[in-house]
């Protein structure tokens, strides 16, 4: 056991630091900092030059723009951006789609897909989620029918997050309505947003936001290349997508900045005698917070240094619930912080983005696997208990 | 930052591994003694005898030269068989003695000498930084207490006030009475002197409070390993108890308690052997312990059920001991507030350093 990095990793985490904060557009930190609604405008130059700089992919083969680095590395690498504010690259081109097509699409598929997803000239978004099919999302419906050497696909998909910006979306299609089991008839197929039938509409949250959406089908035709490793395996890449990773599941880089942030508002705010950091009950709140958020990197410290690369990981889920917590416990925080002022939403002050922002973030629990289902991943998954 | 343990701390885990299961309480032979543990001189022998008494002491004061990461191995084996002893005393007395370059150490390695700290006193709340014992003339007189395993110590360190300031002493044979120290112009041999004492006890209690967060750490392992076995096998209306998902949903809640104080206790005793001033780390950790314990202790008992109240099952006892453990070398209330007081020292908490 050794508590202080190696001069390696010591360098490395200095690179990463120098880089990103002196290196990386200062203008593209602040617009991601301010918070609110995300500039796709933002997003795509933030990736493209974290691209160009051999950073956007770095968990992916070598060969589409990885770096080989250790786990520990890549902590070190997620740790630094999110500190310096830098807007990370999209999740579901980086840690979604891309690793997808990279470990079971065929090779015309990596040299056709990768290289665009890896710089986000293709945006993609995610076609999982259905009205009813949530976390029973094997119940799914969209139907994809084989016709010729196209697929004809008819069906909702929901949830649909950042999808009005999207070119593609790579969704989960039912290929074969009579296999034995739901969990075996579904396919993984890639489609243009542009395909003639395809309709995106609106969902308003109740942050005021639009960043879901539905997404409509009607008799859409898809080419049969489109479709990714095989046929009728679609629940297998599923898996693989949503609990492969134990590093970036828990966004701890983001947690601790937004922390610090808050004590640094707290001490802005005034009180009878003094401001709210010097309130004994909030400061013990701060307190408890940052021992909470030391247990959940050190967690996924160390889990990652364990980690079963490219299989289904029920200790993700671990990270994914405490992940979600936290990150709700924090913007909670401050929203008491911001008090009144928080009252009237704004989107240019830290104040009037506080509750929206909290609200925002109730999603957390319940995207990518509530936190129920990964109670019930670790329950039955790492402890053994089967009803 | 490396989290794995090397082959000579397995060994040395096994070994504990070993000693405590023959030293362990029997449980399902009527009833184990309930509260607070007395001295069991047998199984402190053994930890004699396999090193565990002398591990974190430089050699050239008659340690063994090995660190807090090795104290934290033997005290979670300790905890996950539910074996109770002074070992979190004895590290306290340890460094303290060791600090002040003091011969009994050889004794206390040896385990020929029993040493604890007196630190608590009667109706005040948890504090290192004063003390009612008054020093004078090489005598002290006060109380402390409740003073553990002092009814079979050969010493106490006491800390006490001389001119104002705290200073350390050492007695020998002291006189006990209901577990606490009375001390009536008693003889006591300064350790350490003002200058010295503060930086010391704060060391001292940073490597105990970390001994006794690695036990919580074993007992909550034992607790929810006990508690998902008891699901599995446990049946109610003609079904295992796993079949309730109200019950496997909060054993999932058990197990993330268990893992984040796991990744927390280990990280603690590399930063102690690191720099054994880290007491912000402590207190985070005694946070997150105290917490993790509550949490898990009390739901052990609750999914067990009634069997979870018994003396003569374990699953209690070890909430006991989880009980203990969080009071002893500040509560979660206190280390809090100590946080509280240094939040404007640092922006974020940096671990990779």
């Amino acid at each position: 056991m050794q508590r202080r990095l190696s001069p390696d990793d010591a360098a490395f985490q200095q690179r990463m630091r120098t880089y990103f904060t002196t290196e990386f557009p200062a203008d593209l930190r602040e617009r991601w900092s301010a918070g609110g609604e995300p500039d796709p405008e933002v997003i795509r130059a933030a990736q493209r030059r974290l691209h160009e700089d051999g950073l956007a992919v770095p968990h992916w083969p070598a060969e589409y723009g990885g770096q080989d680095w250790t786990m520990l590395q890549r902590h070190i690498y997620l740790q630094e951006m999110q500190a310096a504010s830098v807007p990370p690259p999209l999740a579901f081109n980086a840690n979604m789609v891309g690793p997808v097509i990279a470990a079971f699409g065929s090779q015309e598929q990596k040299d056709r897909f990768l290289p665009p997803t890896a710089s986000l000239d293709i945006w993609w978004c995610q076609g999982f989620s259905e009205p009813d099919a949530g976390s029973d999302l094997a119940s799914l419906r969209t139907t994809a029918v084989k016709d010729g050497d196209e697929w004809v696909v008819n069906g909702q998909k929901t949830w649909t997050t950042l999808g009005q910006h999207a070119d593609w979306i790579f969704a989960l299609v039912r290929t074969d309505p009579d296999a034995p089991k739901k969990q075996m008839g579904i396919s993984f197929l890639l489609i243009e947003m542009s395909s003639p039938g395809v309709t995106v509409r609106p969902i308003q949250l109740i942050d005021g936001g639009h960043e879901v959406n539905e997404v409509f089908f009607d008799n859409v035709r898809v080419p049969a290349d489109q479709l990714v490793g095989e046929e009728n395996k679609g629940w297998d890449y599923a898996k693989f997508l949503l609990g492969n990773e134990r590093v970036g599941v828990a966004p701890v880089g983001s947690i601790k900045r937004r922390l610090a942030e808050a004590k640094e508002w707290a001490g802005t705010v005034s009180t009878d005698d003094g401001t709210l950091l010097d309130d004994p009950l909030l400061a013990a709140r701060i307190a408890e917070l940052e021992c909470q958020v030391l247990a959940l990197e050190l967690t996924v410290l160390r889990v990652a240094a364990n980690s079963r690369e490219g299989k289904p990981d029920p200790a993700s889920s671990i990270l994914k619930l405490r992940g979600s917590q936290l990150q709700q416990d924090v913007l909670e925080l401050v929203v008491d912080i911001a008090g009144p002022a928080g009252l009237r939403w704004d989107d240019t002050s830290w104040e009037g983005l506080a509750a929206p922002t909290y609200l925002n973030f109730r999603k957390a629990s319940i995207y990518g696997g509530s936190n129920e289902v990964q109670r019930q991943v670790i329950s039955s998954g790492i402890l053994g208990l089967r009803g | 930052m490396d989290f794995s343990i090397d082959s000579e701390q397995k060994a040395l885990r096994d070994a504990v591994r070993e000693l405590a299961s023959r030293h362990a309480p029997q449980h399902g032979q009527g009833d184990a003694p309930v509260g607070p543990a007395t001295h069991d001189a047998d199984t402190w022998s053994a930890l004699a005898e396999v090193g565990a008494l002398g591990l974190p002491y430089p050699e050239d004061a008659g340690g063994f030269g090995a660190s807090a990461v090795e104290v934290a191995v033997v005290a979670s084996e300790l905890g996950r068989a539910g074996v109770l002893t002074a070992y979190a005393e004895s590290l306290v007395a340890g460094s303290l003695l060791a600090q002040a370059g003091h011969e009994l150490l050889g004794d206390l390695t040896e385990g020929s000498a029993l040493v604890v700290p007196a630190l608590a006193e009667p109706g005040r709340a948890w504090s290192l930084a004063s003390s009612s014992v008054q020093a004078e003339d090489s005598t002290l007189t006060g109380r402390k207490g409740p003073v553990p395993y002092a009814d079979a110590a050969s010493h106490v360190i006491v800390p006490a006030t001389e001119d104002g300031a705290l200073a350390l002493y050492l007695v020998e044979s002291p006189t006990v009475e209901n577990g606490h120290v009375v001390l009536d112009s008693t003889k006591a041999t300064r350790l350490l002197d003002a200058s010295a004492t503060a930086g010391a006890l704060a060391q001292a209690v940073n490597l105990g409070t970390v001994a006794l967060c690695a036990e919580a750490l074993g007992t909550m392992d034992a607790a929810t390993t006990m508690t998902v076995e008891y699901l599995k096998t446990r049946k109610q209306f003609g079904v295992p108890l796993m079949t309730f998902q109200t019950l496997t949903q909060r054993a999932a809640d058990m197990y993330v308690s268990l893992e984040l104080a796991r990744s927390t206790v280990q990280f603690a005793a590399m930063a102690i052997a690191d720099n054994p001033e880290d007491s912000a780390t402590v207190s985070r950790t005694k946070v997150v312990t105290g917490q993790s314990g509550r949490h898990i202790g009390q739901e052990a008992i609750q999914l067990h059920g009634g069997i979870g109240m018994t003396a003569e099952y374990a699953v209690g006892h070890l909430t006991t001991r989880l009980t203990a453990i969080e009071r002893t070398y500040g509560d979660t209330r206190q280390h809090l507030a100590a946080l509280a007081a240094g939040l404007s020292d640092h922006g974020q908490v940096d671990v990779l350093a």
